[in-house]
């Protein structure tokens, strides 16, 4: 979860680094969208493994619904990016980074919300 | 994608047009940025309104059809700024303006009398939930609009 925001953090700052700075998007923001995703789907097996032994989040539903969208939106905006090389494509991947870290602390606050 | 390359005063001809004269793609360069997060908002509003639809409609009917024509909004301005061509830019526009007037609408309404708004919508509070983002895109999305429609031509640092 800390390692989600972090890498979520990461992406955005670097893509918007990289923005401000006019580089044309090469494949160091495609490694590590690359591995923001590979985050993102560890919690999601891990969440998928906490649900069927019980554990229950509050709203179950937009739990689900939040879990598989953070699944979709790094090679979505990674392939929206790669059409435009240029230093728009890094804050395209920057806003990415930056909804999949407003995401993960979504689902954090309903996992919390079923413990508390 | 000037598609005249004959200069129309005749002087310098089988020269592209300057791109100055023509409308430009609302999607490429900085407008990729703006699509990008319209989409986002669309994804969003349009899950949240259809949890709240589906599970809960009667709880607050006002501010639950309002969360679902705000997603309406959201999608056809995102598909409008995608899109190319003269029906696509006045689709953008239109949803840019109703989207602005709703989220000062409803921003000033769960101010004034927030007890008529028992949950939240994209455009409480002028988009409070959403880092105010409600807000302020759709100001972008116009100027953007008006930047890309030629005439004028946008700055290179914006291509």
């Amino acid at each position: 979860m800390v390692a989600l925001v972090v890498g979520g953090l990461v992406v955005f700052m670097l893509g918007g680094v990289l923005a401000a700075m006019g580089r044309t998007p090469g494949d160091g923001v495609l490694v590590l969208s690359a591995l923001l995703e590979l985050l993102v789907l560890v919690q999601v097996v891990w969440a998928a493994v906490a649900l069927a032994r019980g554990d229950r989040p509050a709203e179950l539903l937009v739990f689900v619904l939040y879990l598989l969208g953070t699944v979709v939106v790094m090679p979505l905006v990674v392939f929206w990016s790669l059409a435009e090389r240029t230093r728009w494509g890094h804050l395209v991947v920057a806003i990415g980074g930056l909804t999949v870290m407003a995401m993960v602390a979504r689902l954090w606050q309903m996992w919390q919300a079923h413990r508390a | 994608m000037p598609d005249r390359t004959v200069d129309p005063t005749g002087d310098i001809p089988n020269i592209p047009r300057a791109a100055s004269g023509e409308p430009r793609a609302t999607a490429s360069g900085f407008g990729r940025v703006i699509v990008a997060l319209y989409a986002v908002m669309a994804v969003a509003a349009v899950s949240r309104s259809a949890v709240q639809i589906a599970t809960r409609f009667s709880e607050a009917p006002i501010a639950y059809s309002l969360s679902a024509f705000a997603a309406v909004v959201y999608v056809l301005a995102t598909f409008g700024l995608a899109r190319r061509g003269p029906t696509a830019r006045r689709l953008a526009t239109v949803a840019c303006t109703v989207e602005l007037v709703g989220v000062l609408t409803v921003g000033t309404f769960t101010v004034a009398v927030p007890s008529d708004f028992p949950d939240e919508t994209v455009w409480s509070l002028y988009g409070f939930g959403y880092v105010f983002i409600p807000l302020v895109l759709p100001v972008v999305g116009l100027w953007w609009l008006r930047r890309t429609r030629g005439g004028t031509g946008a700055p290179d640092y914006l291509t």
